[in-house]
């Protein structure tokens, strides 16, 4: 699965008929789901989200305040859709405080770090022991180590980053949302990990 | 710096709106609609400003001149001098070139050396007068400045951290000290009777003092003119009776002082994360804006550190950036940092914070609001399962910068710096979903909700009609109501931050001290670095620090000063340095000493922590239930949206009901009538049966009398025997017959037609009958006594 490929139609990747959660049973074929994005400032959450939704990247990215909402619907190849409802979060420690209000109830948590800084790496597990304790039990995490093409720079060993997604149960993978590398694949990724409701 | 070139560089750059923010492509074709009809508003709204400042002066302040105002201006030009700080251009990092000087030592000759060496120094107006036609504004807002002051020296909590309202500082007038400024004589026949009042809130005096004021409000509704709003900002937020004369070069040349050369304190551990903060968030700040280029980020740098500086229980918080970003473009440097001050210290206060308590605690007031003003929209909303914080959280803690399109962002702002208070927000927020919450009331989804309002929000252009709707809509929403809400919805923040920062400590706790433990068994040195990664990573409460942490940090501070400062051979006085480095070596090595048996305390201490892991474990538990709490609360709330929808059909179901009682009852009255035709047939059926019978009756008196006559004929006839007569008399006797048979068979027929209809209503009624529950052979039965009546 090559990055174009998996790039998903904007117009038609539309839901037909949206799924509510509360009433009625989802939707075995066009799955939505809640995602939220954890992580330190600036380790490039917001521009992951825009890699991933709007195919772009812009180096000088605004601070996230509080959070801010995206959406992007993915086609899988089994022919069934997902769309994410992405919120990404604000990085700065005392936003933390109100990170609850959008991880709770959510089906996925990236937590995000960046390679080429140890503290990030540091506050990552912060947001998976957090995750662990306070989100939904069946949460889908996935650990993101980006900046990827920031090699030379790099602080924070690969081998540290798989090695304590493993220890708990974790997705892992590095990204760059600079070059675009494994962005979508993190997304599809995480869409094959879904729960899926039994289909009918 | 500021207005004149943005006014230059937004004619050349299309792509940018008249502030010089970049304008979204979505945008750019509303953008061009509304400029021209921005244009006019900012005509008409200059000139009533200007007509209306001319009046205030005119009535209040006869001695103060322009020409006064050029002279102090001049006056005040040497100072400006002063002010002026010389910077440094060498790239990204320019910390350790920056310094504030001061004349003297800017003729220092060999510091001037040493600083043009690698940088170029180049001088900022970075203080100006606001110019004296806003001085009766600037008065009247500066009142509650001192109020609030004298709020705070006399009681300590904070907790009624809100501007006390024009009318109240109003009062206050003949309390304020204003010096030497000439509205002085206007207020001073007031003192006495103000100062007579004992109630706070005088409804007399302040038409009295400022008989403009309602004029001034309905002015600042309608906008405040672009040249203007920059020193009119600063006149409601008061600076001029906030600013401390040199308090702000004081706090820039400290923090250079300690960004370069590290001077130790408890808390520098926390200016270092500040700092780096900034650093990370200065480039993000409004990026490609023009006026943000070297210079402006220098400034906003230096107003951000200032900011953390002077109230450190903030520090900084992402958001200021925006809004000293955003000031900047209006004002100089410390103008914009004093404007800042009162922003987040009087207006905002608590927000910011480190807990973020009263940003928390307002999103659970709006939301209350909300339910009260926008019943079924919030229901919409917790039927998708979306929570309104979620949208409302970050429009309230960016004051919607980067929210709205920024001349409605510049409308709301008008109208909040004005008001003193946060009431605005509310106002403007409530505004938005009385807007658009018709429209958000047709999505399927949370996603499309949440898109929606995003993007509806962000193309508010038509900036008048969001302030109108935010201050004529909701009177209702005043500062005590919310004051109230606020003290009713705290106590569950608190909470919650008292829940939080416990368990913060408790995972950093945990985790300083295996990994100190082990790597202090390990190596004592690597202590330090240890700390120093995980400082980053590690939870707020920074205030409630252990005494570890801080002593460790100590620790760090100190050896990284050591590293640096052996580094920096440009100090001036290697001497006092070395000394210097001697007793700082010295207490280095007590501390140490002082570090070993903390980490013997430190291995009973992780005794004990293995023993609150029980503890952490319940709470966990607790946690867990929680949820399941908020699990089925949310049932519950399904489960109730489901009880809404079987209402619905149970009404329809009703409805139908009704149309078939109906239906009936028509049927009854159609058969009734048909009863009544029946009978008046039955009456014709007997009166012709009557009548045939008195027929047949005459018929027979006929016969008879033909018999008579027969027998008196046949007497005669015996002579003439003719058998013709009577062949006449038999047809007559059978037409007779027929005509009585036809009359039989036409009321039987008709019956029968009858008996027809009515079974057919018969059956109609049955089937509607089967819906309704009702009996269907009742009505039945009626039908069937009509036929046996017939
Ligand atoms: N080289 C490189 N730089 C990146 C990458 N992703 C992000 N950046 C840079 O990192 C900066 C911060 O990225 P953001 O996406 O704004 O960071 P954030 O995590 O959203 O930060 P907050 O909003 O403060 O929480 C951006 O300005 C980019 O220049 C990447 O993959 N490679
Ligand atoms: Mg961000």
């Amino acid at each position: 699965m090559g990055c174009s490929s998996s790039l998903p139609d904007r117009t038609s990747g539309r839901l037909a008929g949206p799924n509510i959660e509360n009433g009625g049973a989802p939707d075995p074929k066009n799955l939505r789901v809640k995602l939220v994005l954890l992580g330190d400032s600036g380790v490039g959450k917001s521009c992951i989200v825009l890699r991933f939704v709007r195919g772009q990247f812009d180096p000088t990215s605004k601070v996230t305040v509080g959070a801010s909402f995206l959406s992007q619907t993915i086609a899988l190849q089994d022919s069934t859709t997902v769309k994410f409802e992405i919120w990404d979060t604000a990085g700065q420690e005392r936003y933390a405080a109100l990170a609850p209000l959008y991880y709770r109830g959510a089906a996925v948590a990236v937590v995000v770090y960046d390679i080429t800084s140890p503290d990030s790496f540091t506050k990552a597990q912060y947001w998976v022991k957090e995750l662990q304790k306070h989100g939904s039990p069946d949460i889908v995490m996935a650990l993101v180590g980006n900046k990827a093409d920031l090699q030379e720079k790099r602080e924070v060993p690969v081998q540290d980053g798989i090695d304590y997604a493993e220890k708990n149960g974790m997705f892992f993978i590095e990204t760059s949302a600079k070059t675009a590398d494994n962005i979508n694949q993190l997304f599809e990724e995480i869409a094959k990990r879904l729960p899926r409701p039994p289909s009918s | 710096m500021t207005e004149l070139s943005f006014n230059l560089l937004h004619t050349l750059e299309p792509r940018r709106d008249a502030y010089g923010f970049a304008l979204r492509p979505q945008h750019a074709q509303r953008y061009r609609e509304y400029a021209n009809i921005y244009k006019e508003e900012e005509g008409e709204r200059s000139d009533k400003w200007k007509d209306f400042l001319e009046q205030i002066a005119k009535s209040s302040q006869p001695c103060s001149s322009e020409e006064e105002y050029k002279e102090r201006l001049h006056a005040e030009d040497t100072e400006c001098k002063a002010e002026t700080i010389s910077e440094s251009k060498e790239g990204d990092d320019s910390r350790s070139g920056k310094s504030i000087s001061d004349g003297s030592e800017e003729s220092d000759p060999k510091k001037e050396g040493q600083l043009s060496k690698e940088t170029k120094t180049h001088k900022l107006q970075t203080w100006a007068q606001i110019r004296p036609s806003l001085g009766a504004i600037e008065k009247m807002m500066s009142f509650r400045v001192q109020k609030r002051k004298n709020m705070i020296d006399e009681r300590e909590t904070v907790n009624g951290n809100h501007l006390p309202s024009i009318e109240e500082a109003e009062s206050l007038g003949g309390a304020s000290d204003d010096e030497k400024d000439c509205v002085n004589e206007t207020s001073d026949d007031n003192e006495n009777a103000t100062r007579t009042e004992p109630t706070p809130v005088d409804e007399v005096s302040p038409k009295h003092f400022f008989p403009w004021k309602e004029e001034l409000e309905s002015l600042v509704r309608g906008g405040v003119p672009k040249d203007l709003r920059g020193e009119v900002w600063q006149a409601f937020v008061g600076v001029k009776a906030r600013r401390v004369e040199r308090y702000y070069q004081d706090l820039v040349a400290q923090e250079a002082n300690d960004g370069g050369s590290k001077v130790h304190d408890d808390s520098s551990g926390v200016f270092k994360k500040w700092r780096r903060q900034i650093e990370k968030d200065i480039p993000r700040t409004f990026p490609g804006h023009p006026a943000l280029d070297a210079d402006g980020r220098n400034s906003l740098r230096r107003v951000l550190l200032a900011y953390a500086r002077h109230n450190p229980s903030v520090g900084y918080c992402q958001a200021m950036n925006f809004f000293a970003g955003l000031l900047l473009l209006l004002m100089p440097e410390e103008n914009a940092f004093w404007t800042l001050v009162g922003i987040i210290d009087d207006y905002f206060d608590g927000y910011y914070t480190e807990e973020m308590i009263e940003s928390q605690v307002d999103q659970l007031v709006f939301e209350e609001v909300m339910r009260e003003r926008f019943p079924k929209l919030v229901n919409h909303l917790d039927y998708l399962g979306v929570q309104v914080a979620w949208i409302s959280g970050p429009w309230f803690l960016s004051i919607f910068v980067n929210m709205l399109p920024w001349e409605s962002v510049f409308r709301v702002w008008d109208v909040l710096l004005f008001e003193g208070t946060r009431v605005m927000l509310f106002q403007t927020a409530l505004a938005l979903m009385e807007l658009y919450g018709p429209a958000l009331v047709t999505t399927k989804d949370a996603g499309d909700a949440i898109t929606l309002l995003q993007s509806l929000t962000g193309s508010t252009f038509d900036s008048s009609q969001l302030v109108l709707t935010a201050c004529m809509g909701f009177l209702a929403v005043t500062e005590a109501r919310l004051q109230e809400l606020r003290k009713k919805h705290r106590p569950a923040v608190l909470v919650v931050v008292e829940e939080r920062s416990k368990r913060g400590r408790a995972w950093k706790d945990s985790k300083g001290l295996a990994s100190k433990l082990y790597s202090f068994k390990h190596d004592p040195g690597s202590l330090i670095e240890e700390k120093e990664c995980t400082e980053g990573g590690n939870n707020p409460a920074d205030g409630d620090k252990s005494p570890l942490e801080s002593h460790s940090s100590n620790l760090d501070e100190l050896l990284n000063s050591l590293n640096v400062d052996s580094e920096v051979d440009s100090l001036p006085d290697l001497q006092e340095q070395v000394v210097w480095l001697k007793v700082e070596l010295c207490r280095l090595l007590e501390e140490k000493r002082g570090a070993i048996l903390r980490a013997e305390e430190l291995e009973t201490a992780l005794m004990e922590m293995v023993k609150q892991d029980n503890r952490r474990q319940l709470s966990a538990r607790v946690e867990l239930l929680e949820q399941e709490v908020t699990e089925l609360k949310q049932v519950l709330a399904d489960k109730r949206e489901q009880e809404t929808a079987m209402l619905q059909v149970l009404m329809r179901v009703e409805q139908e009901q009704r149309v078939t009682e109906d239906a009936r009852i028509i049927a009854e009255q159609d058969a009734a009538a048909q009863r009544y035709a029946v009978h008046v047939l039955q009456e014709k059926y007997e009166k012709a049966m009557a009548s045939l019978a008195e027929t047949q009756k005459k018929v027979v008196i006929a016969e008879s009398m033909l018999e008579a006559t027969l027998q008196y004929e046949s007497g005669q006839s015996k002579a003439l025997s003719s058998p013709g007569y009577m062949r006449i008399l038999s047809t007559s006797r059978n037409d007779n017959s027929t005509r009585k048979m036809g009359l039989l068979s036409f009321g039987l027929g008709w019956r029968d037609k009858n008996k027809g209809k009515t079974t057919k209503v018969e059956e109609s009624n049955e089937s509607k009958s089967t819906n309704e529950g009702i009996d269907p052979k009742s009505s039945g039965n009626e039908t069937k006594n009509e036929e046996q009546e017939t």
